[in-house]
């Protein structure tokens, strides 16, 4: 059970504690790890049972599953089970249940791609999956199954699929080879996304492939959302597991407000339990933002300087340099704020900005994001700037605007450009800016933190910086995308005879540091669902104290008919965006002189 | 007061801007100055030199002798408080055609020396090429040596070289900068001979204001004398006389307060230039940068955060046949005591009230003051032996000719250093200096405390120590500043490693680094005291170690012997480990 441990796909590090090892390769010293090892073997019954009733996303804890998981269902049992859950890391514990793997064969992970025709899943879906198997990631033992409407049959998928897959630069052997067996276990079927009937024959296809062994399943829903219920209904009712784990992974949108988005909870709900539910932000598992927590909590000199003591101002910034391009008609629907903002933007704030949780378990760092979220105050209509492209002429190329799009409505409104000023009422953060700016038909692309340090006190060089010192505060930049990497901007004395300071960077730039290819957001992401680890999926009271930040100032911008402010194709975006910033006393950093 | 004019210092983008402080009229700083600066120099000088001159051999207190002071004085002006830059050359631009021309003269006393040829000769090319000395200049050379100003020139030219990022009329200018060069030759404690280079000086100087600057190039027992003869006989009369003098500043305590006292007799505190070329390092200079104009160190920089302090200096090489003058001072006094303890004073001072010279020097005084005397069993000491390898062979310090054979002069020295205040108490400054060792670098690290409660301990299994935080600050070769984090290592797994948050200077700036002298002559051209020790500093610094080295010499403590190229004797180590430190330069992982 729970045997997917593969073991080549994580390096291990030297500084690994012998103490944990116990010939259990696992997702290195996460302390949850261990009791997820234990996880389906003692939960699936209870899983199975429970699959149509409604569970406290905590209470769904796999850890708590693990060790009550018959007394779950009584809600004044939650205390006492969290302070179980905490008392059972002893290292005995550990020993024992590192040793009970042998069925590690006998295990089998199915991944059913719904909607296996889209565009997502042929360009990330299949790629990663390939990446993963190519690393020795996945099982031993696993098929990946492509679902679509589509009639295809499994050679078709097969070529279709194989255009994508590329192999890592690092490591270009037997490509071809992998390659091929890869995709040897590669199937498709075809059926319609509301049609238990259809599911049921996909289980039956599933059931042949697993043989005897333990079943474990997972669902990758790359379809629209409004199927998402009917998919939802009929892989649980007509395809789940007989006996292993079904988990299904969603992508956004999840609704369009605190309404809608609680209904489609709701919904999932009547089907799958909180734990069976992984929604994905793919931006959670990016590289960088997945070591903003290591850099935080590991080195010293970070941590103290994490307050609105030290830190003037927070910037989330995330551009394209492209616009809708012919494919507007989702994006019309929901605007940048939703796409943008309210989840990827928001979720970074939250690790950003997060206490120190009790430890790296996927529950106890969720707690401390639930809790940032409900500290900050809801977004206000005059804190938000709104923006839209318009066309632009560039050296004889026109750019197209927004509504010449043909897939978007020609009056729409709806902001392809939005900056917005957040503020966290806690003992922390009171006061600091946090500004997101997120757009589309940019200049550049790029996604970046950056944390603007306050000015040092009675600085002795005031001189050399003469009245602006606000422009000589140190800045810490964490880049996201693309060319991954860290600088903090420090004040320095220019080397020569005279004394003059500039700002220089205190650089580690991941190309050159790290020789390795940095996996997409997506295989990490896959790899944690089959891992059960739900670190950096969003749990539901998440995703509803997320919404509720957005959802008043969404519905007043559509009530009151906001006209946005429009921007060339290709520009820095509305200058709003400054006015914005300037209010909170705020430069952003991308867009100053020197970067 | 325009003296923010930067002919050297190319300026300069709104956050790079040139140092232009309110009191900078006698204070031109560094590599500024203008042809204006020198019209407006006269002025004040003319005004000041008497003060100077009427205290000669009665010392003044250093404090009362800063420049701001004269600044007050001058033209019966307050200080230009709160003028902003741009005014100040309005202000001051009197471009008044009968002004008074100033001049400044350069006696390299010890001019055939090998510090005069390598170091002092290129570093006022340099300068000259650089634009930054003043216009009318002249250089004598002064030796006992029997020279012509033609063999002088022929001697120096062969050392000039022009910065590898200007050289456009590089001939052309070292022919001026040459012609510019003179030579008398003299006795160190001749009167007369001094009375001979003075009338030759005043000849070149023609009536103009003058400026003289004594760089005194040669060995320690006759620094008096040449102090004495100079002073008496080769002052100037109506500017300023500036005395640079090299270490070493005696032998301990009581040496170099004779020394001092000689000194001052012939010169009062402001005319001493007592200089430490470490501190004209561009690193060290920056050290006060990176502290006080960034938000995210100072927070830092205390014993709750800091861990130790470790200041490395190493020579590949041994005393290669001149271990005269070393075996009588070791390597204590050649470098712990001076270059090593002044960048401890600097890393660990308050802040300053301001970047004055005096400012500075206050707080350093205060660090030496608050320290603890230096501990027998907080010392190692070592000397390298002789070793064969890849079928050379290395000489041990004792095969070096000029070395007794019996010395057990240190060659290699360990020291753990306390400060007994507020910020550092408890926090081990660790020192290592030593000659004929694996590599070459001067450096300081910094140990940061682990991290408390520290989420991903597992991750580094046991050692939390090896896992800190660490800014290295290289000062040479190849100056960089790095800072070591804990950073998850990109892939699918939770791997810790340390990388580092680099500032290559090679990388950032492409200008050449200019050499301490550079920096420290133009200084003392300037009358900027920052870099040079006051000898209350050095009274303090003195005193810190003079117990220790006659324990040394009294016990005849036996040095650790270490072979000739090796990473010094494994006493440093065991050293360390008593204060729980481990050296970073050391650690395997690190270059």
């Amino acid at each position: 059970m729970a045997a997917f441990y593969a073991t080549h796909c994580r390096s291990y590090s030297y500084t690994y504690s012998s103490s944990i090892n116990g010939g259990r390769n696992q997702r290195f010293s996460f302390s949850s790890s261990f009791l997820r090892l234990s996880v389906p073997a003692k939960a699936k019954v209870f899983l199975q049972s429970q699959r149509n009733s409604y569970q406290n996303a905590v209470l769904m804890q796999d850890g708590a599953v693990a060790t009550k998981a018959t007394t779950v269902e009584k809600e004044t049992g939650l205390e006492k089970l969290k302070d179980e859950l905490l008392s059972v890391t002893s290292s005995k514990e550990w020993d024992e249940k590192a040793g009970f793997d042998i069925n590690e064969n006998e295990s089998t992970v199915s991944i059913t791609v719904v909607g296996a025709s889209g565009d997502l899943a042929k360009k990330k879906i299949f790629p990663a999956l390939f990446a993963l198997y190519y690393e020795d990631c996945l099982p031993k033992h696993f098929t990946v199954y492509g679902y679509a409407r589509s009639k295809m049959t499994d050679a078709e998928l097969r070529n279709m699929v194989s255009k994508t897959l590329t192999c890592r630069i690092d490591k270009r052997e037997n490509c071809g080879e992998k390659m091929e067996q890869f995709l040897k276990r590669c199937f498709y079927h075809s059926g319609q996304y509301d049609s238990q009937e259809n599911f049921a024959q996909l289980d039956k296809k599933l059931k042949e492939h697993e043989g005897r062994r333990v079943s474990n399943r997972l669902f990758y829903l790359s379809i629209p959302p409004n199927i998402f219920i009917e998919a939802v209904k009929c892989a649980s009712l007509s395809a789940s597991s007989g006996n292993g784990w079904t988990r299904v992974i969603v992508e956004k949108p999840f609704g369009r407000d605190s309404e809608s988005s609680a209904a489609l909870t709701k919904a999932l709900k009547q089907y799958l339990a909180e734990d069976q539910i992984f929604r994905i932000d793919h931006y959670l598992g990016k590289e960088l933002v997945e070591n903003l927590s290591v850099l935080r909590f590991s080195n010293l000199i970070f941590e103290p300087l994490w307050s609105r003591q030290y830190i003037r101002n927070v910037q989330l910034i995330f551009s394209e340099d492209f616009g809708t391009e012919g494919r507007g008609g989702y994006f019309d629907h929901y605007g940048i704020i939703r796409d943008i903002m309210q989840n990827h933007l928001l979720q970074i704030l939250a690790l950003f900005a997060m206490e120190t949780p009790v430890s790296l378990d996927a529950e106890d760092i969720r707690n401390e994001k639930v809790k940032v979220l409900r500290s900050m105050r809801p977004l206000q209509l005059e804190n938000v700037v709104i923006g839209q492209y318009k066309s632009h002429n560039k050296g004889g190329v026109t750019y197209p605007a927004y509504t010449d799009d043909k897939t978007v409505p020609k009056g729409s409104l709806t902001p392809t450009f939005a900056a917005a000023a957040l503020f966290i009422d806690n003992a922390r953060w009171d006061g600091v800016p946090f500004l997101m700016k997120a757009g589309k038909a940019l200049h550049n692309k790029r996604a970046e933190i950056r944390v603007q340090f306050r000015h040092v006190p009675g600085n002795l060089y005031n001189r050399n910086f003469r009245t602006d010192l606000d422009r000589a505060t140190n800045e810490l930049v964490i880049r996201v995308q693309p060319d991954e990497a860290i600088y903090l901007k420090i004040n320095n004395k220019v080397p020569g005879l005279g004394m003059r300071l500039d700002r220089s960077n205190l650089n580690l730039h991941y190309a050159a540091r790290y020789s390795k290819e940095i996996p997409d957001a997506y295989e990490r992401l896959l790899l944690d669902a089959i891992e059960g680890e739900r670190r950096l999926f969003i749990r539901s009271d998440e995703l509803d104290a997320a919404w509720e930040l957005f959802t008043p100032v969404l519905a007043e911008l559509e009530v009151k008919k906001i006209i946005p402010e429009y921007y060339p194709y290709g520009s820095r975006g509305p200058v709003g965006a400054h006015y914005l910033a300037a209010r909170y006393n705020v430069r952003w950093g991308d867009l100053g002189v020197e970067q | 007061m325009a003296t923010h004019i930067t002919p050297c210092s190319s300026s300069s983008s709104s956050s790079s801007l040139t140092f232009s402080s309110e009191f900078n009229v006698c204070k031109p700083r560094k590599c500024c100055f203008s042809k204006r600066v020198s019209q407006v120099r006269p002025r004040i000088l003319s005004r000041n030199h008497f003060q100077i001159k009427s205290s000669n051999g009665q010392p003044l207190n250093a404090v009362s002798m800063q420049d701001v002071l004269f600044g007050l004085g001058m033209d019966g002006r307050p200080l230009a408080k709160g003028i902003k830059p741009e005014e100040e050359e309005v202000f001051f631009d009197f471009s008044d055609p009968e002004e008074v021309q100033s001049t400044l003269s350069i006696a390299v006393v010890g001019a055939s020396g090998d510090l005069a040829k390598k170091k002092i000769f290129p570093a006022l090319f340099a300068l000259y090429y650089e634009d930054c000395l003043p216009e009318n200049f002249v250089v004598f050379g002064y030796a006992r040596t029997k020279l012509t100003d033609e063999e002088l020139r022929n001697m120096i030219s062969g050392t000039l070289t022009c910065r590898i990022d200007t050289n456009e009329n590089c001939e052309a200018k070292m022919e001026q900068f040459l012609k510019r060069c003179f030579y008398h030759s003299g006795q160190y404690n001749s009167e007369e001979h001094f009375a001979e280079l003075d009338s030759k000086l005043k000849e070149k100087e023609a009536g103009k204001l003058s400026n003289r600057l004594f760089y005194l190039s040669v060995p320690p027992n006759i620094f008096v004398d040449v102090v004495r003869c100079a002073s008496l006989k080769a002052s100037s009369a109506n500017g300023w006389t500036r005395v640079i003098v090299e270490k070493p500043f005696g032998r301990d305590s009581e040496s170099s307060a004779e020394l001092t006292r000689c000194l001052k007799r012939y010169l009062t505190e402001d005319q001493i230039f007592r200089i430490d070329h470490y501190l004209g390092k561009e690193l060290v200079e920056n050290l006060s940068v990176l502290r006080f104009s960034n938000l995210v160190f100072e927070p830092l920089w205390s014993r709750n955060y800091i861990r130790n302090v470790q200041l490395i200096f190493s020579e590949d090489f041994g005393t290669e046949g001149r271990g005269g003058y070393f075996d009588h001072y070791g390597i204590i006094r050649d470098i712990m005591q001076n270059h090593l303890l002044q960048i401890l004073a600097l890393f660990a001072m308050e802040t300053p009230v301001s970047l004055d010279a005096e400012d500075i020097r206050n707080e350093k005084v205060k660090v030496l003051r608050s320290m603890k005397q230096l501990q027998l069993e907080d010392v190692i000491i070592g000397q390298y032996k002789g070793h064969n390898k890849g079928g050379r062979r290395y000489p041990g310090y004792t095969d070096d000719s000029t070395v007794p054979n019996n010395s057990i002069t240190p060659t290699f020295a360990a020291a753990a250093l306390f400060i007994n205040n507020a910020r550092w108490d408890g926090v081990p400054f660790l020192m290592k200096a030593g000659k004929a060792l694996h590599t070459r670098r001067a450096e300081i690290r910094v140990q940061f405390r682990h991290v408390p409660g520290n989420l991903y301990k597992q991750n580094f299994g046991t050692d939390l120590d090896k896992a800190t935080n660490e800014l290295v600050l290289r000062v040479q070769p190849d100056e960089a500043i790095y800072l070591k984090i804990n950073n998850k290592v990109p892939g699918l797994g939770m791997r810790l490693d340390r990388s580092d948050l680099n500032l290559l200077y090679r990388a950032r700036y492409s200008k050449e680094i200019p050499d301490a002298y550079e920096r420290l002559l133009l200084d003392a051209i300037a009358g900027e005291r920052r870099l040079f020790i006051r000898s209350d500093e050095l009274d303090a610094a003195w005193s810190l170690f003079t117990p220790l080295l006659k324990e040394l010499e009294v016990k005849k403590i036996a040095p650790e012997l270490y072979p000739y190229g090796s990473r010094g004797p494994v006493g440093a180590h065991y050293l360390a480990a008593k204060y729980n430190v481990r050296w970073g330069d050391l650690s395997g992982e690190d270059s």
